[in-house]
């Protein structure tokens, strides 16, 4: 077990490596090969991992890493089902995007950076995967929050590239430090750092000390998942080339945190007032994420902010203390959403970088009929779409929601439920103005018509378009003469056992009441979009045009924390840039400087350059101090 | 017939001021040199008169060190006024003004 999992990290470690060093003198193919052979490497290891492995824990030290005192840390890996699941989604995802990207930054002369960040990535996802203790954890986490920002910036020519980079570095940190914090606090109140030790003393921990350390994991959670209130980094995200945002900002990085909640879930099971914190963020995170999707007009921006929504839901459904369903959604929204974006990469690039949605020009199903139906297969699992694998792992979390004693709960499957059914009219939405609509845009005509992409980049998106429908078989409800194998092979880590006692009727009858609201969702988004044309910009103040303009700007949280957060920091920064560093400090320096000139000049006048001058100058100090000295030894005398 | 102490210590003094004062008032290189070697004699002369009057042989002994390094010291300086000479044409020590301020 143990090579294993060193290669498995050490591939896209070496892989970065080799590209970032010797890329330089390598041809361009060669690069592109490296970086896919290590991540697909990576992968088949991950599989073999997930095959030898057989539903056991394994805890494992590579190396130790640093001492002070009793404080060890060690290279730890913690390998268990969670981790076993993750992996393997994390390097198949990784892989295809690595594949994809070959094709998509075909024409841009920064590969080496690309290839190099992209590697490093999967490294630094592999180890929040399967680190052992927090120390390593947060190496891997803080690892990928600077990939993440690298990527965003990648066009760093474009300012808004370069700020969105720096926007989601900076939001992401307020998350770290939180960890950091509870790192420390594990630290000083429960004495280790394992993840294997922390499950152990999860047991016997009070609930106020649990609340506490859960508390600050969950400000991590929230900084890197993109929920509310630090959610604002992930639309100004999409500045980043689409693979990047595909793979990290869909798939995989904005899941460390819910990933994160899963590993300590035993300490955050402990203290019920935090489930409740954790499935209320979920819930307005989700009805936050699926308006503002509503009234996007970037496909990028609809993508991310369904993105948000969705994180949402594995958050309520770890609020409801089912952690096999929120990886199941995980899984399935890992696979769809990076097919969307991969899809809506291939949108972009065929329509010479348009990203408008009503600026397509519609008709894009005759022109590229084999993405119509990839693109198809994802909006349909977004939707959640019967039978599809959003479908299934939305109703498991419903189903989790509801089952909850709590009345709160209740109403929170109410909203939740409401919230659903917006994400098939978003995601159809999307679907039939970029498919269907016609040119139909006040902002001008459409431009030329699509170009073909490389075939790479179509054929990619077959096994995630697959795994999209048909990955609900992973976990297939009881009632449906299914196994709920995630949740059978997840039994045995810590906190995620957790049965839903749910009457075969019950969850039947939900199961098709979602349906039949999805089906009539998706109709009416057929109805609705299809027939309508979007509309103009008035200028007249309807409380609709408010409404969207609200949702456009994302309940305008950014301009809350530019007026609020931001303005009153630069304000205060150039105060004590002009005022006191300027002004006093630098000031008062260079007037202390100022007059020490002025003494040299005047000391200056004494070195005369005539000898005679000095030898008097001389005479005359000694006679001065032979004066004192008489003076002295008189007065001493008397 | 013996000279009082302070006689002697009056004419040290005198001749010390003497070579002070052609030391500080002198422009030729040479006599302030001079002024120099009189200030130095002039202490030479206190040592001796403080050896008689206190019987101690320290004194004159230090005399003969002074005397020496006083050699020394003209053969030097001789050395690099003859230099000067050379290279400006002349002993005005006003011309040797390279470190004014």
């Amino acid at each position: 077990m143990k090579p294993v999992l060193f290669l498995l990290l050490s591939f896209p470690l070496l892989g970065a490596l080799l590209v970032s060093l010797i890329g330089r003198h390598l041809s361009r193919r060669a690069v592109e090969t490296i970086a896919c052979t290590a991540v697909a490497a990576s992968f088949i290891l991950a599989l073999t991992a997930f095959l030898l492995s057989g539903q056991k824990a394994y805890s494992l030290t590579l190396a130790r890493w640093f001492a002070a005192g009793s404080f060890q840390v060690g290279l730890d890996l913690y390998y268990d089902p969670l981790a076993a699941v993750m992996a393997l989604m994390v390097t198949f995802v990784s892989s295809l995007v690595h594949l994809y990207s070959v094709g998509y930054m075909r024409y841009d002369n920064g590969y080496i950076r690309y290839f190099c960040f992209l590697n490093l990535f999967v490294f630094a996802m592999l180890v929040i995967v399967t680190a052992g203790n927090l120390v390593f954890l947060y190496l891997g986490w803080e690892t990928v929050g600077l990939c993440s920002y690298a990527l965003i910036g990648f066009w760093y020519e474009k300012p808004e590239a370069a700020n969105a980079g720096a926007k989601a570095f900076v939001v992401t940190r307020l998350g770290d430090v939180a960890f950091g914090i509870a790192i420390a606090i594990c630290w000083v109140t429960l004495g280790h750092l394992s993840v294997s030790g922390i499950h152990d003393s999860a047991a016997g921990i009070d609930a106020s000390r649990a609340g506490i350390i859960g508390c600050f994991l969950f400000l991590a959670a929230i900084g890197k998942s993109a929920q509310l209130p630090l959610s604002v980094w992930l639309p100004d995200a999409m500045a980043g080339p689409t693979p990047v945002s595909a793979l990290i900002h869909a798939a995989t990085m904005v899941t460390a945190g819910v990933y994160l909640l899963m590993r300590f879930f035993p300490v955050i099971q402990a203290s019920m007032p935090l489930m409740a914190v954790i499935a209320c963020v979920g819930i307005l995170t989700i009805c936050f994420g699926a308006l503002g999707a509503l009234i996007q007009k970037d496909i990028k921006r609809i993508l991310a902010y369904s993105t948000i929504s969705q994180v949402g839901y594995m958050f309520l459904a770890l609020g409801a203390g089912d952690v096999a369903g929120s990886l199941f959604h995980l899984i399935a929204h890992a696979f769809f959403k990076s097919l969307l974006f991969l899809g809506a990469g291939c949108i972009i690039q065929a329509l010479h970088e348009e990203q408008d949605i009503f600026r397509m020009g519609g008709g894009l199903r005759q022109k590229m009929p084999q993405l119509f139906w990839l693109f198809l297969a994802g909006t349909a699992a977004l939707g959640a779409f019967p039978l599809t694998a959003g479908f299934f792992s939305k109703d498991r979390i419903l189903l989790a929601v509801f089952l909850q004693p709590q009345a709160g709960y209740k109403l929170l499957w109410v909203i939740a439920s409401m919230a659903a059914m917006i994400t098939p009219l978003y995601a159809f939405r999307l679907f039939i103005i970029v498919f269907f609509g016609k040119s139909q845009s006040p902002s001008g005509p459409a431009k030329a018509s699509p170009t073909s992409v490389p075939d790479v980049m179509t054929r990619v998106l077959w096994p995630l378009a697959f795994f999209s429908v048909f990955l609900g078989f992973l976990n297939l409800p009881l009632n449906w003469a299914g196994k709920e194998w995630l949740a059978q092979y997840l039994a045995a880590v810590p906190g995620s056992a957790m049965e839903l006692h749910a009457s075969s009727k019950m969850e039947s009858a939900m199961q098709l009441g979602s349906a039949l609201l999805t089906i009539i969702m998706v109709i009416v988004a057929c109805i609705y979009y299809g027939t309508r044309v979007e509309s103009v910009e008035t200028g007249t103040e309807t409380l609709l045009s408010k409404m969207q303009a609200l949702f456009r700007n994302g309940f305008y949280l950014d301009r809350l924390y530019q007026t609020r957060i931001t303005a009153p920091y630069r304000a205060a920064a150039g105060l004590l840039w002009q005022k006191v560093d300027a002004g006093w400090l630098d000031a008062g320096l260079n007037q202390s400087a100022r007059s020490f000139l002025t003494l040299a000049e005047t000391l200056r006048l004494w070195t005369t350059g005539r000898v005679s001058r000095y030898v008097s100058m001389m005479v005359a100090g000694f006679a001065l101090i032979l004066c004192s000295l008489t003076l002295a030894w008189w007065y001493l005398l008397i | 017939m013996t000279i009082p102490f302070t006689h002697m210590l009056f004419l040290a003094i005198l001749l010390f001021v003497m070579g002070a004062a052609c030391a500080m008032t002198r422009k030729n290189l040479f006599l302030i040199l001079i002024g120099v070697e009189v200030m130095l004699n002039a202490a030479g002369i206190a040592f001796v008169a403080a050896a008689m009057r206190w019987l101690d042989m320290n004194g004159q002994i230090m005399v003969l060190f002074v005397m020496t390094a006083a050699a020394a010291e003209i053969a030097v300086a001789l050395a690099l006024i003859i230099c000067f000479q050379r290279q400006s044409g002349s002993t005005n020590a006003d011309r040797l003004s390279l470190l004014k301020g």
